[in-house]
């Protein structure tokens, strides 16, 4: 069961003299357990898409559906994670275990169960069992992240909804969350992210979502959007689009150093040897 | 312009910021600031700014010391900070009401605060979003507002700390540009970044660990240090290209791998030696 988005359109202060349309016929499938990359400009309407998802926003006109369910309803609340930009936005308790146990707590599961879910979400992200008694304020960047994609996995969700996880962490604080994500997307769970960063998200990205002034510009495989030339584009595939705009017959689907480097010198050798041919 | 002598500084809980920090920056410089979180990078820029004074040493701004409380009005009209987090910096309902802001508290006439005002819309690129509340931007266009209304103030030197994180890659780009015009124009900038990539065309770089400045040179010899990688630093994809194909013989001069543009460029013309 997937989360379903038909026709859907959305816009900001509606009905007031500064309305400003925000998404326009978005029809589009996320399935569970996919990685899903939402990209495009900034002010594309992103973020917008991503909290209609859980009812954070609802729908001016169509539909939203997750597995069926209308996204009001609290086990929908259950099965999508959401985590936000700025970690420390989403905390209020004095410890990192409070922080944790407060969403499985409101959906009233037992002691024994809510301890269960503290330490699994933990483990989940690589936290040490040490932080649960610390306060959350008092973390670095890159452990209350992991602290707010805890609280998120804690309700064992389907779905885990991420706006730009990973864009004020140093380059070691983003390399553990994205193996976080990597190892909670092979427990089944969909990992959709909104980010910018080609870097670090573009390898782990099966499926991207494209969003352009509120429209989706496309949907569809890594392999599909690469060869069809979008922007933006991690530096080594901007260069690939680049060489063969330029007439060079480069394989378009490679983003690596390592692809990059091999198909460089094939490239090379088959002109060297066109020329001395001639 | 700035130059900063024996400065250290400690958080309020008594944590080392800064220790013993000895820098010279020269009027027109850019100078790019890289590190882990927690480093001392945004210390630095508070330092450099005058916000925050230091615990021991001194920070000499254009021969003004910056524990002087008098000449502290002098000092915020040469250097200008731009934040993380542009949201904090917000005060005008209006985007114009917001870049007025600052020029307004240097008692400025009002034509010349329009004049201010008009210049930073231009030069960012912003002229149609005078109207708008900032609260209704994105985190990009907000970011660029920020930058305007630090423009508007006019200053000599201009502090970025980490102001493209938030951006697309596109307007990040666009962000870079505008700070490198306005250091052709004569600006000091420092560029605090944790992307490498950012600081490919600096004047010079600095690395900062644990309060210390651990490197310190040209961009061409700070990305092959290899102290670089226990930061978490890897070296720009275009550059680990460039060197891989060094070792087939191709040689990509240093220039060419700042932009996929330039190193495809550079690729066509001596593969097609055209």
């Amino acid at each position: 069961m997937p989360i379903i988005l038909k026709n859907v359109n959305f816009s900001y202060s509606r009905n007031t003299p500064l309305e400003t349309p925000a998404l326009r016929d978005i029809n589009l499938q996320i399935e569970r357990g996919e990685f899903v990359g939402i990209m495009g400009e900034k002010g594309a309407g992103k973020s917008t898409l991503t909290k209609l998802f859980n009812g954070l926003l609802k729908p001016e006109t169509g539909t939203v559906r997750v597995d069926g369910l209308d996204p009001s309803s609290k086990e929908v609340k259950r099965r999508i994670g959401m985590v936000f930009q700025q970690a420390a936005d989403q905390f209020f308790c004095k410890t990192v275990y409070k922080e944790i146990a407060f969403g499985p707590l409101n959906f009233g599961y037992s002691k024994k169960e809510i301890e269960e879910r503290v330490y699994e979400a933990i483990e989940a992200v690589s936290l040490d069992q040490t932080t649960l008694s610390r306060d959350p304020f008092s973390l670095s960047g890159g452990e209350m992240q992991r602290v707010a994609l805890a609280s998120a996995l804690a309700l064992r969700p389907d779905y885990l909804v991420l706006d730009e996880p990973i864009t004020r962490l140093d380059p070691i604080a983003k390399q553990e969350i994205l193996e976080s994500l990597q190892r909670i997307k092979k427990m089944g769970t969909a990992v959709i992210t909104v980010t910018h960063n080609l870097k670090g998200f573009f390898p782990l990205l099966e499926k991207i979502v494209l969003i352009r002034e509120g429209r989706i510009a496309f949907q569809g495989s890594r392999e599909s959007y690469l060869e069809k030339g979008y922007t933006p584009l991690p530096p080594i595939a901007a260069m690939m689009k680049e060489l063969r705009s330029r007439g060079l017959g480069v394989n378009p689907s490679i983003f690596t150093v390592g692809d990059a480097l091999e198909e460089l010198l094939r490239v090379k050798s088959v002109l060297e040897k066109e020329s001395t041919q001639k | 312009m700035i130059r900063l002598e024996k400065v250290s500084y400690n958080y309020p809980d008594d944590t080392p910021a800064l220790k013993n920090i000895n820098l010279g920056i020269n009027k027109g410089e850019f100078i790019g600031v890289i590190g882990r979180n927690g480093s001392g990078k945004s210390t630095l820029a508070l330092q450099l700014s005058g916000l925050l004074k230091p615990d021991a040493g001194r920070v000499m701004i254009r021969g003004m010391d910056t524990r002087e409380p008098s000449k502290l009005p002098e000092i915020r009209k040469l250097v200008g900070i731009v934040f993380q987090n542009p949201e904090t910096q917000f005060v005008g309902r209006t985007v114009e009401e917001d870049l007025a802001f600052g020029p307004e508290n240097l008692c400025l006439p009002s034509i010349e605060i329009r004049k201010c005002v008009d210049m930073a819309l231009a030069e960012t690129g912003f002229e149609k979003y005078r109207y708008r509340s900032p609260k209704t931007l994105s985190g990009g266009q907000r970011q660029c507002v920020a930058l305007a209304g630090i423009l508007a103030m006019k200053p000599e030197c201009l502090i970025f700390d980490e102001v493209t994180s938030m951006l697309d890659p596109e307007s990040g780009i666009t962000v870079l540009k505008t700070v490198k015009k306005l250091n052709k124009n004569g600006k000091t900038i420092v560029y605090i970044t944790h992307n490498l990539e950012e600081l490919h065309d600096v004047d010079r770089i600095l690395v900062m660990d644990k309060g210390n400045i651990i490197l310190e040179g040209v961009p061409e010899k700070i990305f092959f240090d290899v102290s670089l990688q226990t930061l978490g630093l890897a070296l720009p994809s275009l550059i680990e290209l460039a060197e891989n194909l060094k070792m087939h013989g191709v040689v990509i001069p240093w220039e060419k791998t700042s932009s996929p543009q330039n190193f495809a460029e550079e690729i066509c013309r001596l593969f097609l030696k055209t």
